[in-house]
C-alpha cells in the first residue's frame, strides 16, 4: 500500500522532473565542448600548476613532492619581483589607456564619417597584420626603431638629427610603442563594434538641449559604450601581463617584464618557480576580471540588443 | 680572408653537399649491394609502415623512419634527402633549443623517440637517469674517422659502454670590432668596460651568462657554483648590465647586431666573425678570455626503449660520414670531431678556415668549463632575475 501510494501519487511529478532534466541538459549541450575545453586545456592545467607552484625542483630537475611556500614567498621577500610586476601593471595600463585614447578617436571617425563600404576596407586593414606572426611583427620593429633603421634614416634625411639615435629601441619605450601597436587591433575592433550601435542623433539632440559638445560626449557616448570600452581594456590590458616577446625583442637590458622573469625560471625546468609567479599573476588577472565584471552590467549588453 | 668567405656561395655550398650526398650515396650502395650479394635489401620505394622494417635475409638492412630530437645544425636536408634515397632510412626530427628542454621532454616520453642529441655533462646524466643507452663506439665503422680523442672522452665512458656518437664542439668566446674597440682585449673585463655601455650582446642564456662571470671572478665550476662564488658573479652581472644593448634571443640576432655596427662585442660560438663577415658585416677579432672561458661538446644519444633503435646505428655509419661532416662544417662554421672531414677540408683548399675554427685542436675541449646541469641552476636563475628584473 505504501510502496502503492508512492508509486501512485508521484508518477506526474517524476516524469515532470525527467522532462525537466532532459530539457536542461538539451539547453545545456550547446556549451558543453566549450566547457570540456575550457576544463581540459584552462582548468585542469591551472590546477596542476598550482600543485606545482607548492613543491620544489631537485637538481636532477624532477618535481619534488615537499610541499612549501617558499616559492611564493620569494615574490614577496625579493623586491626585484614585486618591482618588476609594478612595472608590469604600469606598463600594461599605459598601454591600455593609449591603445584606448587612439583607437576611440580612430573607431568614432570610422563609424561617423566613413561610407560602411569603406569601413569594411578600413576594418579589414586593421586585421591584416593578424595575417602575419607575432613575431615577424615585432623583429620588423627592430628594424624601423634601430639604429640603423628606418626611423632614423628618415630623421637623418630630413636633417633633424646628425648621427643615429640609440633612443629609439632596447628600452621601456620601444615596448610601449610595439604593444601599442600589437594591441591596437583589438582595442579598435571592441570599440568598433560598441560605436557602430550607438544612435548618434542622440548626440546633436543633447547639443539641442544646451549641452556641450564635451558634456554631450561624457554623459550620452561615453555610458552607451561602456561595455565595448571594458571589453578593449580586458584585451590589452589582461594579455600585456602575460608578454614577454616584445620585451625580449625591444626591450634590451632593462625592459623584462614580468613574464620574462617567470620563462626564465622555466627554461631551466625550474617549474615550481615559475608556476607560483605565475598563479600571482593569474590571481591579479582573476581579480582585474571580477572588477571588469561588476563594471560590465548584463542589463548594458541585453538592453543594447 | 675576405676571399675565403665569399668562397662559400650558396652555389658552392650546394656543389659540395651535392658531392659529398653522391659519394656517401654511391658508397653506402655499393657497400649495400657487396653485403647482400646483390639481394634487394633496401627498397628504392618508401616503406609501407614508418618503423624499422625487416626485409628478407638475416642481413637485410632494417629501413624507415626513425625519431630524433636534436638542433638545426646536426644535419642538413641534403643529407638526409640522398640517405633516404639510398638507404630508405628517414628522420623524423624534432628540434630543441636547449639541453634542459631536450632533457625534460626525453623524461616525459622516453621511447617515443629514438636518438637524442645532448651536450657534454648532459650526456651522463641522461645515462644516469636511464635514459639512453650505452654502447660500443668502436662497433661503428665510421667512428675510425673520429680523433680519438673524441672516443676516449671520460665522461661519456662507462663500464657498459660508450654514451654518445661525439658530433661538434665550440668553446664561447669574445668577438669584437677593432674599429670601436681598443687596445685589443684578453678579459672577460672588456664585457663590463664602461667605454662599451649599450654595446654589448650576450644570448639571451641566463645560465650561460652566469656561467661566465663565474669564470671571471674565478668560479671553480662554473656550472655548479657555491653560494659565494654566485653572490660574486652576479655582482659582475650588475656591473654587464648597463653594457647589455640587448640579450639575444638566438645567434642569429647576435650576428645581425655585429653586422650593423649597432653592437661592438658579442660572445658566442666559434665562427660567429665568419658569419658577420660573410653577411657583409665588419671584421671582428675573437679571443678566448685569459680567465678560461665554458663551452659545449655534443654526441647523438640512444634513446632506451625506443622503438625505431635498429635504425640509429645504420644511419650513425652513414650520417656521420666525412664527406658529409665536411659539408656541415662549411654550412655552420664549428669544429667536429671527426678528423677524416678535417682531410677533406685541407685537400678542398679550406685548411686555414678550419684551422682558424680550432678543428685540428679538439683537445681544446679540456680547457673549457664543459656545458652540464648544475647544482646551482635555481640560485643562478634567482640571481640573473635579482639583476635583470626591474
Amino acid at each position: 500500500m505504501t510502496t502503492d501510494t508512492r508509486s501512485g501519487a508521484d508518477p506526474a511529478p517524476l516524469a515532470g522532473s525527467a522532462r525537466g532534466l532532459r530539457s536542461r541538459v538539451g539547453r545545456a549541450a550547446p556549451f558543453l565542448p566549450g566547457l570540456l575545453m575550457l576544463t581540459l586545456l584552462f582548468l585542469i592545467p591551472m590546477v596542476i600548476m598550482l600543485v606545482f607552484s607548492f613543491w620544489r625542483t631537485n637538481n636532477d630537475f624532477d618535481l619534488v613532492r615537499d610541499w612549501n611556500v617558499s616559492n611564493y614567498a620569494r615574490f614577496f621577500t625579493q623586491a626585484t619581483y614585486i618591482r618588476t610586476f609594478i612595472k608590469t601593471l604600469i606598463m600594461a595600463s599605459a598601454v591600455t589607456a593609449a591603445g584606448l585614447a587612439i583607437s576611440l578617436p580612430f573607431t568614432y571617425f570610422l563609424v561617423r564619417y566613413v561610407s560602411r563600404r569603406l569601413q569594411r576596407a578600413v576594418l579589414l586593414a586593421v586585421i591584416v597584420p593578424f595575417w602575419t606572426s607575432y613575431l615577424l611583427r615585432v623583429y620588423a620593429w627592430q628594424a624601423i626603431l634601430g639604429e640603423k633603421g628606418a626611423l632614423n634614416q628618415f630623421l637623418m634625411g630630413t636633417g633633424l638629427i646628425d648621427k643615429p639615435s640609440t633612443l629609439f629601441v632596447y628600452n621601456d619605450l620601444a615596448v610601449f610603442v610595439v604593444l601599442i601597436y600589437v594591441y591596437f587591433p583589438f582595442a579598435a575592433l571592441a570599440l568598433y563594434a560598441a560605436l557602430e550601435k550607438f544612435d548618434f542623433t542622440q548626440l546633436n539632440a543633447a547639443q539641442d538641449l544646451g549641452a556641450r559638445p564635451d558634456q554631450a560626449f561624457r554623459h550620452i557616448l561615453l555610458p552607451q559604450i561602456r561595455p565595448g570600452i571594458i571589453t578593449a581594456c580586458i584585451f590589452v590590458f589582461i594579455p600585456i601581463l602575460g608578454e614577454f616577446l616584445a620585451p625580449t625583442l625591444v626591450g634590451g637590458a632593462g625592459g623584462s617584464l614580468i613574464a620574462n622573469l617567470i620563462i626564465n625560471f622555466t627554461r631551466q625546468g625550474q617549474y615550481p618557480e615559475g608556476a607560483a609567479l605565475a598563479i600571482i599573476v593569474a590571481a591579479f588577472v582573476t581579480v582585474v576580471l571580477i572588477i571588469f565584471r561588476r563594471s560590465l552590467r548584463v542589463e548594458d549588453v541585453v538592453t543594447r540588443g | 680572408m675576405a676571399d675565403l668567405m665569399r668562397q662559400y656561395s650558396r652555389r658552392q655550398f650546394l656543389k659540395v653537399t651535392g658531392a659529398a650526398g653522391a659519394t656517401v650515396g654511391a658508397g653506402a650502395f655499393l657497400a649495400a649491394c657487396g653485403a647482400n650479394s646483390g639481394a634487394s635489401v633496401a627498397p628504392t620505394s618508401p616503406p609501407a609502415t614508418t618503423g624499422p622494417v625487416a626485409s628478407e635475409g638475416p642481413t637485410a638492412a632494417p629501413t624507415g623512419t626513425f625519431n630524433w630530437m636534436t638542433w638545426g645544425d646536426h644535419y642538413y636536408q641534403a643529407q638526409v634527402d640522398a640517405i633516404a634515397a639510398s638507404n630508405n632510412i628517414k628522420i623524423n626530427p624534432t628540434l630543441f633549443s636547449d639541453n634542459i628542454d631536450a632533457y625534460t621532454k626525453v623524461k616525459q616520453v622516453g621511447g617515443q623517440l629514438d636518438m637524442v642529441s645532448g651536450d657534454a655533462l648532459w650526456v651522463p646524466h641522461y645515462f644516469e637517469a636511464g635514459l639512453i643507452e650505452a654502447w660500443d663506439i668502436n662497433s661503428l665503422q665510421v667512428s675510425s674517422q673520429l680523433y680519438s680523442i673524441a672516443r676516449e672522452f671520460e665522461i661519456w665512458t662507462k663500464p657498459e659502454g660508450y654514451l654518445g656518437y661525439p658530433f661538434g664542439w665550440s668553446p664561447v668566446q669574445v668577438y669584437y670590432d677593432p674599429a670601436n674597440v681598443s687596445p685589443a682585449p684578453d678579459s672577460w673585463e672588456v664585457l663590463l668596460d664602461p667605454k662599451y655601455k649599450g654595446r654589448v650582446v650576450v644570448e639571451d642564456q641566463p645560465v650561460e651568462i652566469m656561467a661566465y662571470m663565474g669564470k671571471f671572478s674565478g668560479a671553480k665550476n662554473a656550472y655548479s657554483m657555491t653560494p659565494e662564488e654566485i653572490a660574486k658573479a652576479k655582482d659582475l652581472l650588475i656591473q654587464l648590465k648597463p653594457n647589455i644593448l640587448r640579450l639575444a634571443n638566438q645567434a642569429t640576432d647576435t650576428i645581425a647586431a655585429l653586422k650593423s655596427g649597432e653592437a661592438w662585442i658579442a660572445t658566442g660560438n666559434l665562427g660567429t666573425e665568419s658569419r658577420v663577415k660573410d653577411q657583409g658585416g665588419p671584421e671582428l677579432k675573437v679571443f678566448t678570455p685569459k680567465e678560461g672561458t665554458i663551452g659545449w661538446m655534443d654526441s647523438e644519444m640512444i634513446v632506451k626503449g625506443g622503438a625505431n633503435e635498429s635504425l640509429i646505428m645504420p644511419f650513425l655509419e652513414l650520417a656521420e660520414q666525412a664527406e658529409y661532416i665536411a659539408a656541415n662544417f662549411i654550412l655552420n662554421g664549428r669544429p667536429l670531431f671527426n678528423e677524416a672531414a678535417y682531410k677533406i677540408l685541407v685537400n678542398q683548399g679550406q685548411q686555414e678556415r678550419a684551422d682558424r675554427f680550432l678543428y685540428n685542436k679538439p683537445e681544446t675541449v679540456h680547457t673549457m668549463d664543459l656545458k652540464g646541469p648544475g647544482t646551482s641552476t635555481q640560485a643562478v636563475i634567482e640571481a640573473f632575475n635579482e639583476v635583470f628584473g626591474a
